[in-house]
């Protein structure tokens, strides 16, 4: 080490906060990686996996959104004014159960359906898709709302798992055309500033701008938003929170847990695994869902591909 | 719909949706239980996967839960109070034995960010040192020996120390006869990590005695 010379005179160029940055406080979804990056995920984990057959269809099903996500037209861009007066009074803008859909998502519904014809699936699941293409548009429409709205009965257990992939769709494409910085967090932190839908997983990064901050990745439109660690993020307590993962497993996904509200939710750890994919890895993780549910704790809210009688 | 009124709407929505459901429906908003059982009325089952379900259900037999806990705290270092997140397993149950296996930053706290300097890095190894402190020790005058002795003896013997040389070197009034009341030959160093109103009544003890030479959170 050089030492007692002249000190330099050059204007110093470093970063006055050494490159520590706050968290974005959301990330909007990008179509044309959203959900090719869930089906590569799920066509790796399916190997070795107890539910390995139903995972390569849903990673099927995912190839298949993909191929609607990228699908010409662009999307409408929602109106700025109405956008804006969400915001301002703190509202999801694309209020999952208020928003008007366009016919574009029931465009994106048959592409998707017509791209998962093409791969091999149980007889149930394709006769599920002949009976839903036989339905008229009303009927669609309405199942589609009951899925948003809630309502839905189990005997349309299974069109419900295709119109909600389609909804995905049209969500993602609607909340990646919203700009960034004119969006607010909600004043409920567990629900998504675009469509105020519940999340699927939370994601604790290890990478990026913000490492060990946490992300919510939301069930519907795929935006991440940043959520404090450490805290329940249904009731918001911190006193009795808890991780709870399989023992001797990677321990890449944990399931938060709170015993004041009696509900988890999961984490998952990209420390652990730098590959997690929110959408994917929670499908491929429904082993620790039911050993923490014989705990006596109930998911914060349903994977919307994976609904459950109640 | 006006926005507004589907926007109320929908706040009174959101308000009730997050409570249980209505037996034998089908909801994405409100919690559930996921079980084999469960499964077997779900988007599984109604797509012919109900198969998929049982083989998850025979798998988790041979998997255990275990529990870890993640806490908020504060470095114990200096006065900048960086945000720590310290993770211990156990589940806080009666019998269960706890113990800190992590000591990361915790990346929500708006001072450090998620970083640590390279003595808060190693926490973990202070935690579990061998030759930490554990409890007050006694070397008498003239012994070359640390002997540990009981919380009462340490604060007994410090009160009366403390009471010795302030009695011996309180200075009531200076030179020109002012009332001044200073205690100079003893000084107090106070916890870093002190909330505001910890640093608010040790500063209102250290002051009450007269003491100057005193740091403490509250000078930051």
């Amino acid at each position: 080490m050089r030492q007692g010379e002249v000190a330099s005179k050059g204007a110093w160029a470093g970063n006055p906060q050494g490159g520590v940055k706050a968290p974005a406080p959301l990330l909007l979804p990008d179509p044309a990686t959203r959900f090719a990056r869930t089906a590569a995920r799920l066509e790796s984990l399916a190997h070795l996996h107890p539910m390995a057959d139903w995972l390569r269809f849903m990673a099927r099903l995912a190839q298949a959104q993909h191929a609607a996500a990228i699908m010409p037209p662009p999307t409408e861009t929602p109106d700025q004014a109405r956008v804006d007066q969400a915001v301002t009074a703190r509202m999801p803008p694309l209020a999952a159960d208020d928003h008007a859909r366009t016919k574009a998502w029931r465009n994106g519904l048959a592409t998707l359906l017509d791209r998962l014809a093409q791969n091999p699936m149980p007889a149930t699941a394709s006769s599920v898709i002949a009976q839903l293409r036989a339905r008229d548009e009303n009927a669609v429409e309405a199942l589609a709302d009951n899925f948003l709205h809630g309502g839905l009965g189990v005997a349309d257990a299974g069109a419900a798992m295709y119109v909600a992939a389609a909804l995905q769709v049209y969500f993602t494409r609607l909340a990646a055309s919203l700009h960034a910085p004119g969006l607010r967090l909600l004043p409920q932190r567990g629900l998504c500033p675009c469509c105020g839908s519940t999340p699927v997983a939370g994601v604790i990064t290890a990478s990026g701008p913000a490492p060990g901050t946490r992300y919510l990745y939301c069930s519907l439109c795929g935006t991440a938003w940043n959520h404090v660690r450490a805290v329940c993020i249904t009731c918001g307590g911190s006193r009795s929170v808890s991780l709870e993962g399989i023992e001797g497993d990677t321990g890449a996904a944990r399931a938060e847990t709170c015993n004041e509200c009696h509900t988890y939710a999961k984490m998952l750890y990209q420390a652990k695994d730098m590959q997690v994919d929110p959408f994917a890895d929670d499908l491929a993780t429904l082993a620790l869902d039911v050993l923490v549910g014989e705990a006596g704790w109930s998911r914060h809210a349903a994977n919307p591909l994976v609904l459950v009688g109640t | 719909m006006p926005l507004v009124r589907a926007l109320a709407a929908w706040h009174a929505r959101s308000a009730s949706d997050t409570r249980g459901r209505l037996a034998v429906e089908l909801s994405r908003r409100g919690f559930i239980k996921l079980s084999g059982a469960g499964l077997a009325v779900s988007s599984l089952s109604a797509l012919g996967f109900g198969f998929a379900g049982a083989a998850l259900a025979a798998s988790v037999r041979s998997f255990k839960l275990e529990a870890t806990t993640e806490t908020r705290n504060t470095c114990t270092y200096c006065s900048v109070a960086c945000g720590i997140l310290i993770y211990s397993i156990g589940d806080r149950a009666k019998n269960a034995r706890s113990n800190i296996i992590h000591i990361e930053g915790d990346p929500d706290h708006p001072v450090n960010r998620g970083t640590l300097c390279p003595k808060g890095a190693a926490l973990l190894d202070i935690v579990h040192a061998p030759t930490r402190l554990q409890m007050p020790k006694y070397r008498a005058p003239g012994s070359n020996e640390l002997k540990p002795v009981s919380w009462d003896f340490a604060l007994g013997r410090i009160a009366a120390l403390m009471k010795q040389d302030r009695d011996a070197n309180f200075v009531a009034r200076n030179a020109a006869g002012t009332r001044v009341n200073r205690w100079t030959s003893t000084g107090m160093l106070a916890a870093s990590a002190s909330s505001s109103e910890t640093a608010y009544v040790t500063w209102k003890i250290a002051r009450a005695f007269g003491m100057l030479v005193f740091d403490n959170q509250a000078r930051v």
